[in-house]
């Protein structure tokens, strides 16, 4: 009955409904029958979600099945026989099912919000691993076994928006004040303003982007142990602090408050980088190591102090 | 990577002149692994940092003329990279501030701007410099008949250059006469670095003296294009 229900309709959205159905059929085989019975019936429900991969296995099992499924709620007795013969096979492909097709069916089928939510908190675990004082700070390969590439990205990303936005609104008061002709179109104002963002974000995202590959690669040149993409990560989290420096520094227009917090900032960052980055190389080369990150923060801190 | 222990236990013995050549043409057919292969060149970033520290001092005595046999047995890129990175970085960040202190001493009314197209100019200049005018010293030799290495001759232009970071900081101050004389000093010990190790390297005959000479022109005029484009 279930089976002649998920052939027919393989992609319903409704299958979820199918699932149910089939569920309540093995409780009641279940309750009914012997426990041998169980695994008879779970390879229906990732059969149901993912109707393309498991039809074969459905073409092949039709023919025992019915029997057995419109037997079982009616008969009681002869069910326990006919379970016997079937549970070997059934039992492989449910088994390869399970550990084949079993985590897609969840990432699949579950709402975006949820995807979204499970990336942020991972996001916000790593952050806390990497830039927050914690136990696992001092040994870096434990820091970051699941790095991702989506914070790095969001910080540099926001930093260069940040840097950008500042420097075109700076930028127009600046050629505004100076331009000896004062009837300025709304069009040059729009062009010099995007010409000024575009110019400031690129070469932001140039730095940092370049930046974190270069200082990988010089770390692997100078015969470090380091696993490419997390160093990328690493380097990635560790903007964290100078992204809150630039968001203080974009509200705040005081210079001088502008340098304590950028000072204090790059050294938060470089104090995040430090335990990773020193522990990648040979002790000799530490410094060789450290100093192409210090010098990347500390351009990165003067394009802070500088544009905003 | 695995080539680390047996630099490791002669400790700083590839500075020393014995035997440079054998160990040094022993190690390209081992390391060579291909283009796109990072421990291809782990060989060039072979420097511990007391190393790398004795080659920026020696950089700064322009007349000893004997850099190229410090570094005879183990060139490094490490050099060349950041420190033309940090020039560069440097003479945005300073050439920015220099104007904005020049123009201050005269207007006084002027607004702090950053201008972005310093990093490009910097950029272009300081790493096409560094990277072009080796070469085409080497295939120069290597047209000329005397046999050169295009990785020593990186070196020694990169750590060349190094002199030129203290120059950034000074060319700070507001003063135009004597960053003129700042400048000019540095760029004389630059050029006479890289000319005299130059002499040194080739020791050729009187055809090739004319290629020291434009070795030296040539930083001299990297050091009034610095003068001249980041603090006007």
């Amino acid at each position: 009955m279930s089976n002649s229900h998920s052939d027919t309709i393989p992609l319903h959205p409704s299958s979820q409904s199918d699932i149910d159905e089939i569920e309540n059929l093995i409780n009641a085989s279940v309750q009914s029958g012997p426990a041998t019975v169980l695994p008879a019936r779970p390879p229906s429900p990732p059969r149901a979600s993912i109707p393309v991969s498991s039809s074969p296995f459905i073409q092949s099992k039709i023919p025992p099945p019915p029997p057995q499924s419109s037997s079982s709620p009616n008969h009681k007795v002869p069910s326990v026989p006919a379970a016997p013969p079937p549970p070997p096979p059934v039992g492989n492909s449910s088994s390869i099912v399970a550990t084949g097709f079993g985590p897609p069916p969840n990432t699949l089928t579950e709402p975006v919000w949820d995807t979204v939510k499970r990336d942020l908190s991972r996001i916000v675990s790593n952050l806390k691993l990497v830039v927050f004082p914690n136990p696992y700070r001092e040994d870096p390969g434990k820091a970051l076994r699941d790095w991702d590439l989506w914070g790095p990205f969001f910080f540099i990303v926001f930093l260069g928006l940040t840097l950008s936005w500042s420097a075109s609104v700076k930028k127009i008061l600046h050629e505004f004040w100076h331009s000896p002709i004062m009837d300025w179109e709304l069009d040059d104002l729009d062009t010099l303003s995007l010409r000024c963002k575009s110019e400031v974000f690129a070469v932001a995202f140039a730095l940092l982007a370049a930046g974190a590959i270069i200082l990988t690669l010089n770390v692997l040149l100078l015969g470090g142990h380091i696993i490419f993409f997390q160093s990328l990560s690493l380097l990635g989290y560790c903007l964290f602090p100078l992204d809150i420096g630039a968001l203080i520094c974009l509200l705040k227009d005081n210079v001088i408050i502008k340098m304590i917090v950028v000072s204090v900032t790059l050294a938060w960052s470089s104090w995040a980088a430090y335990p990773f980055m020193s522990s990648a190389v040979n002790p000799r080369r530490k410094a060789l190591a450290l100093y192409p990150v210090f010098l990347m923060y500390v351009s990165v801190g003067f394009l802070i102090i500088a544009i905003n | 990577m695995q080539i680390f222990p047996p630099n490791n236990g002669s400790g700083r013995g590839y500075q020393t002149l014995e035997a440079p050549a054998e160990s040094f043409e022993q190690q390209p057919p081992n390391n060579w692994k291909g283009v796109f292969n990072i421990s291809s060149y782990t060989q060039y970033f072979n420097v511990d940092t007391d190393v790398v520290i004795n080659r920026l001092i020696s950089s700064f005595h322009p007349t000893a003329g004997d850099f190229f046999n410090k570094i005879e047995a183990n060139p490094d890129l490490y050099g060349l990279i950041w420190i033309t990175t940090t020039l560069v970085f440097m003479l945005s960040c300073f050439g920015n501030f220099a104007t904005y202190l020049m123009q201050k001493h005269t207007d006084g009314t002027t607004t702090w701007s950053f201008d972005v197209g310093y990093v490009n100019v910097a950029a272009s200049g300081i790493y096409g410099y560094a990277i072009a005018v080796p070469m085409a010293f080497y295939f120069l030799l290597q047209y000329l008949g005397s046999n050169a290495s295009l990785i020593r001759f990186w070196c020694m232009w990169g750590y060349s250059l190094s002199i030129f970071m203290p120059t950034a900081f000074l060319l700070l101050i507001p003063v135009e006469f004597l960053r003129w004389i700042i400048i000019l000093i540095t760029g004389t010990a630059s050029s006479c670095f890289v000319a005299l190790n130059l002499r040194s390297y080739i020791e050729g005959g009187t055809d090739l003296t004319i290629i020291v000479i434009a070795a030296f022109l040539l930083q001299m005029a990297l050091s009034i294009f610095i003068k001249v484009r980041f603090f006007p």
